[in-house]
């Protein structure tokens, strides 16, 4: 082996003996606490019984009863809407508030730290002030319905609009967050391309759909990723706003994971669900990768 | 000579300080120990308990020091919201631990906690004259507020700190004197109240929070039905009963014609305030939330106010009622300790001692809701709250126990499947048979999926 070789082999065995305590970290705080809910997802383990959580002669029970369970299919469907709306609403309007913001100027600059606001308080924060603007008899909006003669129905506890309700708010929360992402990737493209495509006649929206949008389409789909992934765990919303209700309108999933955890005891069946959950987010996860892929290749 | 005689004088001295030390070695070691000993039994012994933030704990941690004083032992009370002591308190009771001594038995969990053997039996401590003195009393404890703390066979696994008997307030009896109205004593009556109390003058006719299975059930079993066939001996459900249909049917009602907009996803806190700030005129929940409106400084119908027995049903009178108790875990280190503490803060002394000094009037003695210094109390308007507050505490303890429901295992699955149910027939989105039908059957699947054989 040549001299450089040997180095090489040496910084790499360096490498790996320096990553190794990270790696041991990492795994005792998220690897194991994973394999400890697949563990128990394949147990009938309740709290107050004895024994249930080694009892392995069932394993795939809670997996089979999944399918039957209709809360459970439910609350994937009320799940999916939350997510594709609330993704859909924050991706758009994350853009649209970035190109509207993307000048130079001191207001502007204000106006931005101003929306960053929602995405740095605390979500049981945020639940709290969506919970007082959805209370009839004493929300502001409520107010000023009053004033200009409009009936409000109650949001929240409404069949046709609670989940709706939950929508703004998350919409209101993680919109500063596309915001960020799209503003940051508006400021990488060179004003070249857009002067260019002036000089040769381009009208606004052309430049937009031809230059502006390619630029940024990664940093959307980068940025519809995590937020689809984040929306699963609009937990302090339902929590707080609804309690998963009217009946089961806003009961999304890990809301159901909750409530058979830890108010009806079945540990090992809410386990089943939440990996079940954790594995459909992944599915959609590289579903969506795979097709901003496919979008670059055959662009 | 002086020398001789200095030395004698020190030998002298010496003999006579050995003999003073022995004897007051021998002395210490016969008498004053264990006089320290029965003075301050638990010196050293750190007791650590929990509970939820509740009024009576922070009231009673006023006088812990005085406790500590007495007993040597220091008390670690650790306070954490309901939810959040409840899942940690059934975290650490079934997985064995020995983190605390005593904690609260918390209604709902109670029968779960009782049948699966995660409590100590306190009739050990109270069959013991060592351990409890005869004027402590056990039976002078509410009986209906004791029964959720009973297994099968009788034996106490909690003593109750705190009683909830369902009575109903009224916030403006003004306005239903003006317009002729008497208060309701049977369900039409109710709802006759409600239709013509609502709307007009800014008031609601009735207000009720989220927790459907805690107001509802005496509405079915008013009607004559019940959650379960003959609870705790046969737990099958009977959701989609006529009577249990007819009872979501009128209740939903009540609530969609005659409540503020908004009232299905209502707390405790916003629903009192309804009632104290007279925008509601009627609430019908535990004595703790509703006497308010006679007796906070916060009410502002104070003197236009009534607090009544809830209305009985055509078939039956059943308003419910409900308990907080204090009990040891199964593997406490320090039982003994713990037993000390519940004992003292049970007392019939410390229970009046919150009564007179603070007004906390929920308290569970029976000794002390029937006392004049109770009653002097809690006689507001001519009304007196004690006797109110007893009579429904004690009624599921007369003939039938008909909150046995209540302290089934498996009522949180049922209930969180009536609370659905409900909040289906209340918003429209399925007629009431159809939606107690499906409840039913979710009760049914559910119950048999946690492993109930039905």
């Amino acid at each position: 082996m040549s001299g450089k070789g040997l180095v090489d082999a040496e910084r790499r065995r360096f490498n790996r003996w320096a990553l190794a305590p990270s790696l041991i970290v990492l795994f005792m705080i998220a690897g194991l606490p994973a394999i400890y809910l697949v563990v128990t997802s394949l147990t009938p383990f309740q709290l107050v019984n004895p024994g249930s959580s080694t009892d392995f002669s069932s394993p795939l029970r809670n997996y089979r009863l999944l399918p039957d369970d209709p809360r459970f299919v439910n609350s994937l469907w009320v799940q999916a809407k939350l997510s594709f709306w609330g993704v859909l609403f924050q991706v758009l309007l994350g853009m649209l508030l970035a190109l509207l913001l993307h000048t130079q100027s001191r207001v502007v600059e204000f106006a931005r730290t101003f929306f960053l606001i929602p995405m740095v308080l605390p979500p049981i924060v945020v639940a709290i002030i969506w919970k007082l603007i959805y209370t009839p008899d004493i929300s502001p909006l409520y107010y000023a319905a009053g004033l200009l003669n409009i009936a409000l129905p109650s949001l929240t506890s409404s069949v046709d609009f609670a989940l709706t309700a939950i929508i703004i708010a998350d919409t209101w929360e993680w919109l500063p967050f596309t915001f960020l992402m799209v503003l940051a990737a508006l400021q990488t493209i060179p004003d070249e391309f857009s002067e260019a495509a002036l000089v040769d006649g381009a009208n606004r929206l052309q430049i937009f759909f031809y230059i502006t949008l390619p630029f940024i389409t990664p940093i959307l789909v980068i940025s519809g990723m995590f937020r689809l992934i984040d929306s699963v765990k609009a937990f302090p919303l339902v929590f707080l706003l609804t309690g998963g209700g009217p009946g089961s309108v806003t009961e999304v999933t890990n809301y159901y994971a909750y409530l058979l955890a830890f108010d009806f005891n079945e540990i090992g069946y809410s386990s089943s669900v939440t990996i079940v959950m954790l594995l459909l987010v992944v599915a959609v996860s590289l579903g969506v990768v795979w097709m901003g892929r496919r979008r670059e290749a055959m662009a | 000579m002086t020398k001789k005689n200095s030395s004698h004088k020190s030998a002298a001295v010496s003999r006579r300080t050995l003999l003073q030390a022995g004897a007051a070695t021998i002395g210490a070691a016969a008498f004053p120990m264990p006089v320290i000993a029965q003075t301050k039994p638990f010196a050293g012994v750190t007791l650590r308990g929990a509970s939820f933030q509740h009024r009576f704990f922070t009231l009673l941690q006023n006088y812990i020091p005085e406790f500590e004083a007495q007993t040597g032992m220091k008390v670690d009370l650790q306070l954490s919201a309901f939810p959040v002591y409840n899942q940690q308190a059934n975290l650490e009771l079934s997985s064995g631990g020995s983190a605390f001594d005593f904690v609260n038995v918390t209604f709902i969990l109670a029968a779960r906690w009782v049948a699966a053997g995660l409590l100590a039996n306190l009739d050990e401590f109270t069959g013991d004259p060592n351990l409890t003195p005869a004027e402590w009393k056990p039976k002078d404890f509410v009986e209906g507020a004791q029964v959720p703390y009973r297994d099968a066979k009788g034996a106490t696994y909690g003593y109750s700190w705190e009683g909830g008997a369902m009575v109903m307030g009224l916030s403006r009896m003004d306005l239903m004197e003006k317009r002729g109205l008497k208060i309701p004593k049977t369900f039409a009556e109710l709802e006759q109240v409600c239709a013509a109390m609502n709307g007009a003058d800014n008031v609601n006719g009735i207000v009720s929070f989220q927790l459907h299975h805690w107001c509802l059930p005496p509405y079915i079993q008013g009607f004559g039905g019940n959650i379960f066939r003959n609870p705790p001996a046969d737990i099958m459900p009977t959701l989609n009963s006529p009577e249990a249909v007819q009872a979501i049917e009128f209740y939903a009602n009540l609530l969609k014609n005659y409540a503020p907009k908004g009232v299905l996803t209502y707390t405790e806190d916003q629903a009192r305030q309804s009632l104290l700030t007279g925008r509601s005129n009627i609430f019908i929940h535990s004595s703790a939330w509703i006497t308010p409106i006679l007796m906070s400084g916060d009410s502002k119908v104070k003197d236009t106010s009534r607090v009544v027995r809830m209305p009985a049903g055509p078939a039956r009178d059943c308003p419910a009622a409900n308990s907080q108790g204090l009990g040891i875990p199964k593997n406490a280190k320090n039982k003994k300790a713990a037993w000390e503490f519940i004992k003292w803060a049970l007392s019939p002394e410390i229970s009046m001692r919150l009564v007179k000094e603070h007004g906390h009037s929920s308290v569970c003695r029976k000794s002390v809701i029937a006392s004049e210094e109770y009653r002097r109390l809690n006689t507001i308007n001519g009304q007196d709250l004690g006797a109110l507050y007893l009579e429904v505490l004690g009624l599921p303890a007369k003939g039938e126990n008909y909150m046995a429901y209540r302290t089934v295992k498996e009522f949180p699955i049922v209930g969180d499947v009536l609370n659905k149910a409900f909040e289906q027939v209340a918003t429209g989105q399925l007629p009431a048979q159809a939606a107690m039908n499906a409840a039913q059957e979710q009760a049914i699947a559910n119950m048999r999926r946690a492993g109930t054989a039905l």
